[in-house]
């Protein structure tokens, strides 16, 4: 009987120890950063325009796994290349939207404690995107904070970057309609999404923004972070424009205006 | 140093961005059981201010019960930023407008909820999802 209560034990210890292994063949530093491609003449793509999340593809969603969206399957999804400590942790985590969603004990940083989400969580909220674009670099502006990334075109990483929010960001044209941005040097505070899914500070994240027409912008990511799975995954975000003028209403974190809200409409629902 | 007070800070902000994100999946998931989900509830009733602010909306409405009595209600909406891409502005509703309240509300019988669509005085609909 007591052998039989060990047996779990046990089976927990091998997991955490086969996990911390793990976890240590997959610390080499991020691959180095891509560059344009040799003998690169792409023009410059047209990306002006507000950008909103496309309603009829993906909506703003929960979670970035192609496979899973709404955020139903964490922890099991097919696409994503977990390394155990990480999906222990996703499945640690609780999220304050999706399927699993639980306001009174989120565990959702940007939510918690009003900290920037990073990229590219920051598409999984229901606001708009606009990219100025320059010569020197392109400035990806968001309605929420409102935050904004410079992407230095024409240019490097740092040799060794510190760890932020935002990262670092290069970028470059290629087809003649895709900005590609190369971004590295993130802390690894913020979720990669809605449902947790967790990166560490190796992650190295490549989006390809394209406009498809008119009316539609893709936005393809690669999420290459050998310290938290074990190859690169990708994502996918679709956007339409927007008819509404960006930036027309700030979507702002105050704690003010969450506590009137929290007053007004939970605290009624919440008593028994 | 984690006080009572910053716990309570994130239990609000939680659910305030929480509900402000259930979006599409609402129709799922709700407010995490604070409402029900599985039907909306229709009201006539008279508008008495309407709040354009983050995180959500307020519409307040007074409706009368079966016995007569006034009964003030609040309902949320999206954030304004998506109420503008469905057709909203501030000037949406105003006080004295005599509407129709079509919304998820709260399971334990408060008086609050979440907008699901509205009729104005002139038969317009608004929908809020």
């Amino acid at each position: 009987m007591r052998s039989r209560a060990l047996i779990p034990a046990i089976a927990l210890m091998a997991t955490m120890i086969f996990s911390l292994v793990l976890r240590a063949q997959n610390t080499a530093p991020a691959r180095p950063p891509a560059g344009p491609p040799p003998g690169n003449t792409s023009k410059v793509a047209d990306l002006s325009g507000d950008w909103a999340p496309d309603p009829k593809r993906g909506g703003i969603g929960q979670s970035l796994s192609l496979s899973d969206i709404s955020g139903r399957q964490r922890g099991k999804e097919e696409d994503i290349p977990y390394l155990p400590w990480a999906r222990e942790k996703t499945l640690s985590e609780r999220s304050s939207t999706g399927p699993d969603l639980g306001f009174a004990n989120t565990t959702d940083p940007q939510v918690l404690y009003c900290e920037p989400p990073g990229v590219p969580h920051i598409y999984l909220w229901p606001i708009k995107t606009k990219l100025v674009q320059t010569p020197e670099a392109v400035y990806i502006l968001h309605e929420l904070g409102p935050y904004f990334r410079v992407v230095w075109l024409n240019s490097k990483h740092p040799e060794d970057p510190d760890p932020q929010w935002w990262g670092h960001s290069i970028g470059w044209y290629e087809n003649d309609n895709t900005l590609v941005v190369d971004t590295i040097g993130f802390n690894d505070k913020t979720w990669l999404d809605q449902v947790g899914h967790p990166h560490t500070e190796q992650l190295h994240l490549i989006e390809r923004y394209r406009r498809v027409d008119k009316n539609t912008m893709e936005l393809d990511m690669t999420i290459d972070d050998p310290g938290a799975y074990t190859k690169p995954w990708n994502a996918r975000r679709n956007f339409i424009l927007s008819t509404t003028g960006f930036l027309r209403y700030q979507q702002i974190c105050s704690v003010r205006e969450n506590q009137r809200f929290f007053d007004n409409l939970a605290k009624p629902a919440i008593k028994k | 140093m984690t006080s009572k007070r910053t716990r309570n800070l994130g239990i609000l902000v939680s659910l305030a961005a929480g509900l402000l994100l259930t979006g599409r999946l609402s129709a799922h998931h709700g407010a995490a059981g604070l409402y029900d989900t599985t039907k909306s509830v229709m009201m006539k009733g008279t508008i008495t201010k309407f709040e354009w602010t983050n995180p959500h909306n307020q519409i307040y409405f007074d409706v009368k019960d079966d016995k007569g009595n006034v009964v003030h209600w609040i309902v949320a909406t999206e954030p304004p930023q998506v109420m503008l891409e469905r057709g909203w502005t501030r000037r949406s509703l105003k006080e004295g407008d005599q509407v129709m309240v079509y919304a998820f509300i709260a399971s334990n019988g408060a008086p609050v909820g979440n907008l699901q669509r509205i009729v104005l005085p002139d038969g317009k609909e608004l929908t809020a999802r």
